[in-house]
């Protein structure tokens, strides 16, 4: 047995392997940085935020993209399915409890036919 | 004759005189002493019964007898008495749960001067502690519904712990009244079982089990009651409010303490039941729930925007993978070829995953609780810039969600892989899905990560400053066993996992531990 390599029965992976790779990645990065311009300085314009050119707010939170707008996308475009899910969700006990003695209905008609 | 023979005890009288003990105590400090070298202390004692598991083979005590080995008087039919059985599968809970518990307690220290009344709280934990043990260690099935009532009701206590907000209140409400109605129904199952074959001892229950009506109904039961405390999706809803209602550090015990559950789960369909049920019927049922766990759980986390409920939910899609890695091995266990084809590597997949996520979803709760204690609130889209406050905190953050999203190299991903390629036999469609849903838990981290940590600074978070050194402690005891499983796979799965996993197929060493010690 090869140390840190897992055999799955139909294949095997190593996780230093992984790690030599992610070693080697970060190896290269500083290779690259390293060829960057020397002159920068903290504290100058070189620092500032690029906002599209226009005048740069100074509270972040006008800057931030709320985490309520993050993937907008792929939940509009299921937006049909996520109205389901969380109308399920309607955090009411009855309704839990509804759901648990539907489940354990099921579970017994599984198990008992 | 060792003193380690008693093990199966101490692990349960150490926390629980702990409990007692720690109720009394009003000083602050001693309090705090007392508690962090209790759960010390039965941090190591369960390493220490994880260790004399593996050398001498499952462990046999007996309380309220003269003798805590097998000397009943003659003649008996079934063992009697409160029988503790400990194999390698709840040596590993035990440890597991163990390591949570030590984390969550210190990092949990520095909450406790916010309070007034501290000392309820570390005895409500202790408590929940105990009774986490004892569903692990208890051979008895009566015993197992006693320690399922002392979690319920110490975790009704901690879940409200903030008793002046009414979320709590309801939160905690809610968890009553599932989880009173669902300890009902366990009973039943237990008293079926009793009425049936005159004895609660699991083993001697395994060893004379012939499935008819009746063992069906106890079966359904356990199966839902099991369900619901574990977080299984559709029975899951009570665990967002209550995970995000409890004290900071209390989430990542009741990770654990709902695993317990799981335990129960797979020692009732394994080691109680196991070959005597013919069918597939209940393996599916325990995968399906696996399925739907995973999914519905991770895309209800995606829209969350509050990192606890967030993180609850990825907590019900996680459990999906234990459910649907050991319900494979189960649909596998009456058949030696597939066991071998991917039922067994199924089940170490299942197992792994359960410490792994004890791990790195007990770390996220309490990063989660660093950035209540340092900002006053979880809602991330209040949060944001953080990194440069909080290096220490988004450090563990990092590492904790590679880890939950399955990114190689760390531990997350071997659980996964197997539980993958396994699946992947028995139908594709199973292996799809839980990749899925590992996409989709990547892309809610990044989520966390992005609004919480990274970007600008918003203006009333330029003063926060990085959690204290005792939190800092709690989340590093769980960071440093995300990368110690990470970089010593082999290691985990040789001696942690694949023991466990043997344990808990073979069904006759369970039945001969208790019943092959001269008793019919």
């Amino acid at each position: 047995m090869t140390i840190g390599t897992i055999y799955t029965g139909f294949g095997y992976w190593n996780v230093y392997a992984w790690v030599m790779f992610f070693a080697l990645g970060a190896l290269i990065v500083l290779c690259i940085r390293s060829t960057g311009r020397n002159d920068y300085e903290k504290g100058t314009y070189q620092d500032e935020v690029f906002y599209g050119g226009n005048p740069v707010p100074q509270d972040g939170q006008d800057l931030a993209v709320p985490a309520s707008s993050s993937y907008w996308g792929f939940t509009k475009a299921i937006a049909s399915f996520y109205d389901l899910l969380v109308g399920v969700h309607t955090g009411i006990l009855s309704d839990y409890m509804g759901l648990l003695i539907a489940t354990a209905a099921v579970i017994s008609l599984l198990i008992l036919l | 004759m060792s003193w380690q023979v008693h093990l199966p005890a101490l692990i349960l009288t150490i926390p629980l005189l702990g409990a007692f003990v720690s109720i009394a105590l009003t000083k602050p400090r001693l309090r705090n002493f007392w508690f962090t070298f209790i759960l010390a202390a039965t941090a190591v004692l369960a390493f220490l019964l994880w260790r004399r598991v593996g050398a001498y083979g499952t462990l046999i005590y007996v309380m309220g007898g003269q003798s805590w080995n097998f000397t009943l008087p003659s003649g008996m039919a079934f063992p009697i008495r409160i029988i503790m059985e400990v194999d390698a599968f709840g040596a590993f809970m035990v440890l597991t749960g163990a390591i949570s518990a030590l984390a969550s307690g210190l990092f949990s220290i520095r909450f406790l001067d916010r309070v007034h009344d501290g000392n309820k709280f570390v005895s409500l934990f202790l408590l929940l502690l105990t009774a986490m043990l004892g569903l692990e260690v208890t051979g008895d099935l009566f015993n197992f519904f006693v320690f399922l009532e002392i979690a319920s009701v110490a975790s009704y206590g901690l879940i409200a712990f903030w008793r002046d907000t009414p979320e709590a209140i309801e939160a905690s409400f809610k968890y009553t009244v599932l989880s009173t109605f669902v300890a009902l129904l366990f009973l039943v199952g237990v008293g079926i079982l009793y009425g049936v074959y005159g004895t609660l001892n699991m083993a001697a229950i395994a060893k004379n089990i012939q499935v008819g009506f009746l063992e069906k109904v106890a079966l359904v039961l356990f199966i839902a009651s099991m369900a619901m405390k574990c977080g299984a999706v559709p029975l899951h809803m009570w665990e967002p409010d209550a995970y995000g209602q409890a004290p900071a550090g209390i989430p990542c015990f009741l990770v654990v303490v709902g695993q317990a559950s799981l335990y129960g789960m797979f020692r009732i369909a394994f080691s109680i039941y196991g070959q005597a049920f013919h069918g597939s019927v209940l393996a599916w049922i325990i995968v399906v729930f696996g399925l739907l766990s995973m999914f519905i759980g991770v895309v209800m986390a995606v829209i969350q925007k509050e990192a606890k409920r967030l993180m609850a939910y990825h907590c019900i899609s996680q459990t999906g993978y234990m459910l649907m890695g050991i319900g494979l091995g189960l649909l596998a266990l009456s058949s030696p070829q597939a066991m071998s084809e991917f039922g067994f590597t199924a089940m170490k997949g299942g197992i792994f995953h359960i410490i792994n996520n004890a791990m790195y979803k007990g770390l996220l709760f309490l990063t989660a609780g660093s950035l209540f204690y340092a900002t006053g609130t979880t809602d991330l889209n209040k949060l944001g810039g953080l990194s440069r406050n909080m290096p220490y905190t988004t450090a563990m953050f990092a590492v904790a969600a590679a880890a939950i999203a399955g990114l190689p190299p760390f531990n997350g991903f071997v659980s996964k892989l197997l539980i993958y390629e396994s699946s992947f036999v028995v139908h594709p469609f199973l292996a799809v899905v839980a990749m899925v849903t590992s996409i989709l838990t990547l892309a809610s981290f990044v989520k966390v990560f992005q609004s919480g940590f990274l970007g600008p600074s918003k203006e009333n978070m330029t003063t926060i400053r990085e959690v204290p050194l005792t939190m800092i402690i709690g989340m590093s005891v769980l960071c440093l066993m995300i990368l110690a499983l990470s970089l010593m796979p082999n290691w985990a799965l040789s001696n942690l996992v694949e023991p466990a996993a043997r344990d808990l197929v073979n069904q006759a060493s369970y039945i001969q531990a208790v019943m092959g010690s001269g008793l019919q």
